[in-house]
């Protein structure tokens, strides 16, 4: 994975290294097809010169009919020469090779001119020549003077690409971070991004419309629940005070009286299972505030303390090993309170006499851990695997629980961001771990 | 003392009231809104027991209206919503205490009581107990002059057992006393037989206490002669 502003100035970097390299492929074919060009053109402009001083001043002054056959001239370091001979020839001339010349007892290769021409009656030919040496060496030149231009220009666009792509990608860069601060949609910042590219602007839009679309849905939920927790309990609560009146008249029989307690029981478990459902419901849709600050070693310290006595009663010792404390910030007190304490009255209940319930707080690096073991009959992998479901763990033999208190400890758990690890052995116990991040 | 119940559930209304006046409570229902708007500004009440989920008013409006005419009715709300918000704004408006629905007539009634004694400084006389004296106003328990100590939970226990004194409180509603409604899952019966058990052997230790009876299958009774 890679960022787009990144891969944005890799592909412009890359995309410019192949131009330069295109270029310094085709340049020297480019460079000497102008330069032969600019060479033969300025050979054709010598021979107009030349022949130019001939109409004017006549051959005599470079050819007499008696002294010599031929003229030449060149300068001194031999780059240019021109020479004029008499030669007999069936046709004209005008081409221009590659020749070799011997000046001074020197071989050098010339471009070279030739052209024949007449004048009364005889023929001569004109050779107008440069060295290859000084031509390469232009060549040479122009060549440098390419190549720095050729970087100038790539870094100059290349650091201005660069820079344009980030001023342009920077609304993205700031969308991604609204989105990346929160961790519910109610959170959402709401204020549109500035930007004058459409794109954006129609990302920037759609999300907020989504999160708004979210939150409506998360009200609409919140007021579903309260509304169906109102429909269910009203009439659970007047066959509740209906029963609790039957039951305090004074000339009850017993029989009877056993019997409306008993449909008290049945009510309570009623109230009991919507109000579990309740609480889950409320802690998924995000009712419950987050604003607590306390030490985690004083909620499992007042647990201690609730459970122990019917701990004793029930000849399962509760032992606490606390040795390290977190002060647990931006948590619900009363919920970490339930979480824990479902989880250690489920390890005291699944105990048998003269068994062990432990509780440890410890301190790891970057976490907090608080592990609750138990010495009971320990879990099958199945029953593990279901152990966090709603009502999965209904045991008929455990007394009146609805089974949905590790359900409602394991949402209590995530809604805190808290990881939960259950680890058994079957025939030995039960151990819970509860870990806080510390990083976040 | 007058208490106006205000509720929409006539059914739920008729039951609190029949349980109130049993306890020589004088009631007034009100089945609207509106009818309790007129009925708190005509009438003087000590207590109003108020629904928030009136179908024609909205409940907190109510306890606004009263306090704007300085009546000096105690509000208890009673609703079956029990968004932490409604109980925070009601308590915010002057209302004096809370109750979830479904609740216990006997939590009603504690309540209240708890509410008299704080507001209109209502003293509970003594009870006696056999040798022990149970002082409601100090919350001490006194047996032949001599101060028993008791955990908080184990007082609450024994008053809340006085308070309904010739009568039968199940283990949940002693549960619910105790421990609220927020340990929905934990209506763990045995709980309170421990308690019970502890607060018995504690005073046993003191003198008999054949005044705490438990009555087999359903729960606990202090017996008192009238």
């Amino acid at each position: 994975m890679m960022r787009l502003k990144i891969k944005l100035s890799l592909f412009n970097l890359l995309s410019k290294l192949a131009f330069t390299a295109l270029f310094l492929i085709l340049m020297p074919y480019i460079i000497k097809r102008i330069n032969l060009r600019h060479i033969d053109n300025e050979l054709i402009q010598k021979r107009e010169q030349v022949l130019t001083l001939i109409s004017n001043i006549g051959i005599e002054p470079f050819i007499t009919s008696d002294s010599a056959d031929a003229f030449g001239s060149y300068n001194i370091l031999k780059e240019e020469f021109v020479s004029i001979e008499k030669v007999n020839l069936s046709e004209d001339w005008n081409y221009i090779e590659v020749a070799t010349r011997l000046i001074e007892g020197e071989e050098i290769d010339y471009r070279v001119l030739n052209y024949s021409f007449m004048i009364d009656g005889q023929t001569y030919l004109l050779e107008v020549g440069k060295s290859l040496e000084s031509i390469l060496h232009t060549e040479k030149n122009i060549k440098k003077v390419m190549l720095l231009f050729l970087v100038f220009i790539i870094s100059i666009t290349f650091l201005t690409d660069t820079q344009y792509n980030r001023f342009l990608l920077r609304p993205l860069d700031k969308i991604k971070n609204k989105l990346k601060r929160i961790s519910d949609p109610s959170l959402f910042d709401q204020t549109p991004v500035k930007t004058t590219t459409s794109d954006f602007q129609r990302l920037d839009s759609a999300l907020r419309e989504l999160m708004e679309h979210i939150n409506i849905l998360f009200r609409k939920e919140k007021e579903i629940t309260i509304n169906i927790s109102h429909e269910l309990l009203t009439p659970v609560s007047i066959l509740r005070s209906k029963l609790e009146n039957l039951m305090l008249r004074e000339e009850l029989d017993p029989e009877i009286q056993n019997k409306i307690e008993e449909s008290l029981k049945t009510v309570h478990r009623l109230q009991s299972l919507i109000n579990s459902l309740l609480m889950i419901t409320r802690i998924e849709s995000h009712q419950y505030l987050r604003e607590d600050t306390f030490p985690v070693k004083e909620v499992l310290q007042d647990i201690i303390r609730e459970i122990d006595p019917v701990a004793e009663d029930a000849g399962v010792i509760l032992k606490q090993e606390l040795n390290d404390d977190l002060m647990y910030k931006e948590a619900n007190r009363s919920l970490i309170f339930s979480m824990f304490y479902n989880v250690v009255n489920n390890a005291v209940k699944n105990t048998p006499a003269a068994g062990e319930v432990k509780i440890t707080g410890n301190k790891k690096p970057g976490k907090f851990i608080v592990m609750i073991s138990d010495t009971g009959k320990g879990l099958t992998e199945e029953q593990k695997s279901k152990l966090f479901l709603r009502f999965k763990m209904r045991d008929k033999n455990s007394g009146d629980g609805t089974g949905i208190g590790l359900a409602i400890a394991k949402t209590i758990a995530d809604f805190h961001k808290i990881e939960v690890v259950v680890s058994s052995e079957p025939g030995k116990g039960t151990k819970f771990s509860f870990i806080f991040s510390l990083n976040s | 003392m007058n208490v106006l119940i205000v509720e929409d559930e006539k059914s739920l209304a008729t039951e609190i009231a029949e349980f109130l006046k049993s306890e020589n409570f004088l009631c007034d229902l009100a089945y609207t809104g509106m009818d309790a708007s007129e009925k708190i500004a005509v009438n003087l009440y000590d207590f109003v027991l108020l629904d928030l989920g009136l179908p024609d008013y909205e409940g907190l409006d109510l306890i606004r209206e009263a306090r704007k005419m300085n009546s000096e009715a105690s509000f208890i709300i009673i609703t079956a919503r029990g968004a932490v918000e409604d109980k925070v704004k009601g308590l915010d408006l002057g209302a004096d205490d809370y109750l979830a629905k479904p609740f216990a007539l006997t939590e009603l009634l504690s309540r209240i009581n708890a509410v008299a004694r704080r507001k209109f400084n209502v003293s509970n006389p003594d009870i006696i107990l056999g040798d022990f004296t149970v002082q409601v106003q100090s919350r001490k328990l006194l047996c032949k002059g001599n101060e028993v100590e008791l955990t908080k939970k184990e007082y609450d226990l024994l008053q809340y057992l006085v308070l309904n004194h010739n009568r039968v409180l199940t283990r949940q509603q002693l549960y619910e006393h105790i421990w609220g409604n927020m340990l929905d899952d934990q209506y763990d019966s045995n709980f309170i037989d421990v308690h019970i058990k502890n607060l018995r052997k504690k005073l046993n230790n003191h003198s008999p206490t054949p005044w705490l009876e438990t009555v087999r299958g359903v729960g606990y009774r202090i017996s008192t002669e009238e």
